[in-house]
């Protein structure tokens, strides 16, 4: 084919994707899978709608995701529409107006999609996947803990084998903040420079601040504060001010649940870590996958976020991206995920009859089956079969004949009685004839 | 393969100058001292590290990407390319400065304050952009791959936005700095996932190579 330099007519927009046979069947695995760790923990799914008033959803989403929100008129209500750009504030709103009188705690789970602009870059989805839970109406370290230790059953669930949770505490970074005399673009200019861990430019931020020489020690810790539960002691040694070390206490409170639970392996304590949505009021965690440097999930607390909708709960979640971890362990979903189908049933001239009550039966035995219609020649479906990922295809002439059944995988073939694999299905291939 | 650690390093004398550190704090790789070899990729299999020699530009992608582990990558890059990464250590080698030059007629009778509607010649559109907006000065970048300093001797910019180490290229195509944008040396950068799954071996790398680090920038020639 000639390269050429119009683009098709028949093109997409940046950010988006299809999901073909393969991707698909894998992106569904991963979902089940996911919703099967959240059933097990006692959640249970929500469904909410695609279009939301965007002065509504606006009061949760954090301002980040403001402006990304995909937003247009709606003719019925002359307002102001939006496609969601994050789930979260609407699983806040429903908590918090539809299940209000319902006891706490509600454990919800839901999997949709979100819309989100971004900029003009190569690779950056606009169309996310997201699958995950909200745990409304409990505070305290268990619940917190309960969020990571699902998170990580969840990547087991799905296959991962190096993997870490890294938790951070809002509160420890508010706490070496507060009381520091920042103001507006150098406050941003360290927080940026935190979130790089880039030690040399904080440094020479800082220079001119009057820092007192603990206040200095405090916040020039932060890039380093990286690593296993050794970083809690770390920290403890030189932060002074009282919000951070209450945020240490409460962190070492997680960490021994989650050392009950026999997960601390798959855990790392970030506390210079700020990414994150900024509704986020304490411990929030994100998964990384060994090699993969955007984060497979991300979570935490946001004591503050369903109180916007007029029923103040203290609440804690996380949500997986799906295409992210679809990309991360795409090959490794090879082994698990078979995308094909079990049979293709061909049809000798004449024999439609026979072959159309043998796909009926086998479909009722539970395998999945499809019926060769086009008229060719039994090479050519052959041929299609295997390009189709069926496991088998069968050749039927006949109910007094025997059907050839031919392995595709294997390349092989062999003849069973028509009685025999009309009542045994693929169970009989490997009877003796 | 993932007790590995992989390196992404940029061809030349900023990998000569890297291996230099490196080795100081016993990392070291034998097969890249072999001459005239082709390879890009060398192996110290004891020591599980992996270096990969690419073009500097390309080194934040390998590393955002979690080909390699850690990459050595100058500051102008990263502001340029703007990537999801860690940049824990400024190694100070490779030190020159992002500036705005013109031709030594232009600037005779220019004040940088009446600059309005300039078009600049770049090889860092997004730096430069951001530069002037900060400023608000309105820009038309025009986009080059390289010899930035013929753009306003052919008349295709009136001013370029370039690194500049001694001067010396500057100098012999008539032009002078008139602004420094920023003073750039080399950064170590790091992926994200692997500081977090690696944080064992990363960060012994990194606080063994913080100390020896000095206070001054050196120009990497």
């Amino acid at each position: 084919m000639r390269f050429s330099d119009s683009l098709p007519e028949t093109d997409l927009p940046k950010g988006v994707k299809d999901f073909l046979p393969l991707k698909a069947a894998k992106a569904e695995y991963l979902q089940q899978q996911l919703q099967q760790v959240f059933a097990a923990w006692g959640f249970r799914p929500v469904i909410t709608p695609q279009l939301e008033f965007l002065d509504v959803l606006e009061l949760g989403l954090g301002e980040g995701l403001r402006d990304r929100s995909f937003r247009f008129d709606d003719r019925q209500s002359g307002r102001l529409l939006t496609f969601p750009a994050d789930m979260t504030p609407q699983i806040a709103r429903i908590a918090a107006t539809r299940m209000r009188e319902l006891p706490l705690p509600l454990r919800l789970c839901y999997s949709g999609r979100v819309l989100r602009h971004t900029e003009q870059q190569a690779g950056k989805d606009r169309d996310i996947f997201q699958t995950g839970v909200e745990l409304i109406g409990l505070d305290g370290p268990e619940a917190d803990a309960e969020m990571i230790a699902m998170a990580i059953e969840s990547l087991k669930a799905v296959g991962a084998e190096e993997f870490t949770i890294d938790i951070g505490q809002v509160d420890f970074f508010c706490g070496v903040m507060d009381g520091l005399p920042l103001a507006g673009k150098l406050a941003e200019q360290v927080a940026d420079a935190i979130l790089r861990k880039d030690s040399s430019e904080l440094q020479a931020l800082l220079k001119d601040v009057e820092l007192e020489d603990p206040a200095r020690a405090e916040i020039l810790a932060l890039p380093r504060l990286y690593g296993g539960r050794e970083v809690l002691k770390r920290a403890a040694k030189v932060v002074r001010n009282q919000r951070s070390r209450k945020a240490l206490d409460d962190l070492e409170q997680v960490l021994d649940v989650l050392e009950i639970y026999g997960v601390l392996d798959h855990v790392t304590v970030d506390l210079g870590e700020l990414r994150g949505l900024n509704y986020h009021t304490g411990i929030t965690f994100q998964g990384f996958l060994s090699g993969l440097g955007r984060a497979v999930c991300s979570g935490g607390r946001y004591n503050n976020l369903t109180a916007q909708y007029g029923f103040a709960a203290p609440a804690t979640g996380f949500t997986f991206n799906l295409q992210q971890l679809l990309f991360a362990l795409d090959s490794t979903l090879d082994a698990s995920v078979k995308p094909s189908s079990d049979l293709l049933i061909y049809a000798d001239a004449g024999q439609l009859r026979p072959a159309q009550q043998l796909a009926c039966q086998l479909r009722k035995q539970g395998y999945s089956v499809a019926r060769d219609i086009l008229p060719r020649n039994p090479e050519a479906a052959r041929e299609y079969a295997k390009t189709m990922n069926y496991k088998y295809m069968a050749v039927v002439s006949g109910e007094e004949k025997a059907i050839e059944l031919i392995d595709l995988v294997a390349g092989q073939q062999q003849l069973i009685p028509w009685q025999q694999f009309y009542q045994q299905g693929l169970a009989a291939r490997n009877a003796k004839q | 393969m993932s007790d590995w650690i992989t390196f992404a390093l940029p061809k030349g004398r900023i990998m000569l100058d890297s291996m230099e550190l490196f080795g100081k704090i016993g990392i070291t790789c034998a097969e890249m001292d072999e001459k005239g070899s082709r390879k890009l990729v060398f192996e110290n299999a004891q020591q599980k590290y992996r270096f990969m020699a690419v073009r500097a530009t390309d080194v934040p992608t390998y590393v955002e990407y979690g080909c390699a582990d850690i990459g050595v990558v100058g500051k102008d890059t990263l502001l340029e390319q703007r990537k999801n990464l860690y940049e824990p250590l400024d190694l100070k080698f490779g030190y020159c400065r992002l500036v705005v030059a013109e031709p030594k007629e232009l600037q005779q009778n220019d004040n940088p304050q009446n600059w309005s509607n300039i078009r600049v010649a770049t090889k860092y559109p997004n730096v430069t952009e951001r530069y002037f907006a900060a400023k608000g000065v309105q820009v038309e970048l025009i986009k080059l791959y390289g010899s930035i300093e013929l753009a306003p001797l052919v008349g295709l910019s009136e001013r370029i936005v370039d690194l500049v180490s001694t001067g010396g290229t500057l100098k012999a195509n008539g032009m002078v700095e008139v602004e420094t944008i920023a003073e750039i040396t080399s950064r170590l950068i790091v992926n994200r996932a692997s500081l977090k799954t690696k944080h064992q071996r990363i960060r012994k790398i990194i606080e063994e190579l913080e100390p020896l680090i000095g206070d001054d920038v050196r120009i990497s020639e």
